[in-house]
């Protein structure tokens, strides 16, 4: 319940936020909540269903370039055009988890893997439609005829879908769906013989986790307005993994956790360059061994997302 | 020309062999796809590095002394790191070698710098060999070479060795080995040494053909995976075919289609051959009951 009384004050400190902070924080907590997005349905997909994916970068890749393009030469208005990218996605997503349907976790982590290296590779060559790796350069986005060029405008969006997307989460953590993919979780041959559709929940996970990475996508393609295939890598897909392990698996509070965490670890060591691998390399290995929970779990029960 | 390609793709084959290799003989005995080992790899090498380069060691001394330390990095990780996860989920284990790769490429840089080093060959000079009328580099028959002997030494260690029966048992059943006095900690220790060993002879060789930086083994890793996926992980020799077929492939489509399909094309392999036969083409399907 503690949870609940706080969230009031929160919600109204983060609306004021933009006005008090510079422009620069205000990027980076932008950053943090599309960074946020992607954690979120990576915990649906890992903290809830058990599987593992090294490919969300391909995903969060192919909402920002769909995003882009679309508005870019005048198909669809801005919030449409983020909605059919993540659609678009979540189609890519299906078909990419069919392997997933007969694989064991080790797999599904190779096969992810590959499906990432395929879409960046792709989008390298692709020249005629995402530029190659010269980029693509985005003007700002309109919504209702308004032209967002300036970063608050950006953050409320931002913040609007996040608040958004933990809710669904939220939701659909604690309906049947959430219940039947924790189940697949922790046993797969239990979930079997109690009639749930092993298949059709995996494959539900794995499409959802990429709704979300698409449309984080599509919002990140416009907070940084210049897109290279090159920032859309493994490093990425595993950051991703990173920021749930870290913030807390199956944990609602935990994927924000995360993307805090991630995005303030190289502000905190700025200039060392090495030094942020470093940390967050060790905190996914002790998180691992010491903290399984990640750091919602030093937060109240009632945050949790199981 | 097509002779030439065959050749160089099955010495391209034959490093992702022994990337393969490692990666195998770890999941084998503790079912852990080890995403840190192309890391480990890569700081072993640079360890050979700062011994010829900094304490002016000969070569051979130097890959030496660098390869017992390969074998004891694998095993205090398997110690360090993975031993307080065995019981656990594999996920955890997984995500923890992936921190692991992080740790390691970091460190690597803040030690060793990200710019490109030279890494010595001692057949750097060697004429080229004749191969049925085709001239091949002495590094690239090296290579096929010490990946055979690697796989065989492996094998008949498992086969033959008391140390390689306890590896083996642990692998069949953990539970049943230790009821019957294996010490099956031993057994995962030895497993992630021999992975740590094939993998800094992956490392020492790969390093010469290309420069030695902190990213080099990263395109390997994945590459031994898939070669590994393609031929089946549970078979050495599946490991070892798979890579090759994996290499010429490569090469052959790189020449003849589009040089960057080449690339695209391992991934093409592996995850087709993940939806259609997941156990590789030599693998045998391991049944679990229930």
């Amino acid at each position: 319940m503690t949870g609940r009384r706080l969230l009031l004050p929160l919600a109204a400190a983060l609306l004021a936020l933009p006005w008090g902070v510079g422009g620069y924080v205000t990027y980076l907590l932008t950053l943090t909540f599309i960074y946020a997005l992607v954690a979120i349905g990576m915990n649906l997909l890992t903290g809830l269903a058990g599987q593992i994916s090294l490919g969300h970068a391909a995903f969060f890749a192919i909402g920002a370039y769909a995003t882009g393009l679309l508005t870019q030469r005048g198909l669809l208005p801005f919030p449409l055009a983020l909605l059919a990218a993540a659609l678009l996605s979540t189609g890519i997503g299906a078909l990419a988890a069919l392997p997933a349907l007969r694989l064991r976790n080790l797999y599904l982590a190779i096969a992810t893997l590959g499906f990432g290296t395929v879409v960046q590779k792709a989008l390298f060559e692709w020249r005629g439609l995402t530029g190659g790796g010269a980029g693509l350069e985005l003007a700002p986005p309109h919504i209702a005829g308004l032209v967002l060029n300036n970063g608050r405008a950006l953050y409320y969006v931002a913040l609007a879908v996040l608040a958004l997307g933990l809710w669904c989460a939220g939701n659909v953590a604690r309906m049947r769906t959430g219940r039947a993919m924790l189940m697949l979780r922790d046993s797969e041959i239990a979930a079997g013989t109690l009639g749930i559709g092993i298949a059709r929940f995996r494959v539900a996970a794995f499409a959802l986790s990429t709704f979300y990475a698409a449309i984080a996508g599509g919002l990140y393609a416009y907070l940084v307005r210049y897109i290279n295939p090159e920032s859309f890598g493994l490093g990425l897909s595993i950051s991703f993994l990173g920021m749930v392990v870290v913030g807390g698996l199956g944990s609602r509070a935990g994927p924000v956790l995360g993307a805090v965490f991630f995005v303030l670890l190289p502000e905190a060591f700025r200039g060392i360059k090495d030094a942020p691998g470093l940390v967050f390399g060790l905190a996914l290995v002790l998180a691992m061994i010491f903290l399984p929970r990640g750091l919602a779990g030093i937060a109240p029960r009632s945050w949790r997302l199981t | 020309m097509i002779g030439n390609l065959i050749l160089g793709g099955l010495a391209a084959g034959s490093l992702y062999a022994l990337v393969g290799i490692a990666l195998a003989i770890v999941i084998r005995v503790t079912d852990i796809p080890n995403f840190a080992q192309g890391e480990m790899a890569m700081v072993s090498t640079f360890v050979a590095y700062s011994l010829l380069d900094r304490y002016g060691l000969g070569w051979w001394a130097a890959v030496a002394l660098a390869l017992g330390f390969a074998v004891l990095q694998g095993v205090a990780v398997q110690i360090l790191v993975i031993r307080p996860l065995i019981g656990g989920p594999v996920l955890s284990a997984v995500i923890a070698t992936l921190g692991l790769n992080i740790v390691l490429n970091s460190i690597a840089g803040m030690i060793w710098g990200h710019e490109t080093h030279i890494f010595p060959s001692p057949l750097g000079d060697a004429p080229p060999v004749f191969v049925a009328g085709v001239p091949l580099p002495l590094d690239s028959v090296a290579n096929i070479g010490v990946a055979l002997a690697v796989i065989l030494g492996v094998t008949l260690l498992l086969r033959y060795s008391w140390a390689g029966l306890a590896l083996r048992a642990t692998s069949q059943d953990a539970v049943m080995a230790r009821l019957v006095g294996i010490p099956i900690g031993r057994s995962f220790a030895l497993a992630w040494g021999l992975g740590g060993l094939a993998g800094g002879i992956a490392g020492v060789l790969v390093a010469p053909a290309l420069f030695l930086d902190t990213n080099m083994m990263g395109a390997l890793l994945i590459k031994g995976f898939a070669g590994g996926v393609l031929g089946g992980l549970s078979s050495l020799w599946g490991v070892f075919g798979g890579c090759l077929v994996l290499g010429v492939l490569e090469n052959l489509v790189g020449a003849y289609l589009s040089p960057s399909f080449g690339d695209a094309l391992t991934f093409i392999v592996l995850i087709a051959v993940l939806t259609i036969r997941p156990e590789g083409l030599l693998g045998r399907v391991r049944m679990r009951k229930v």
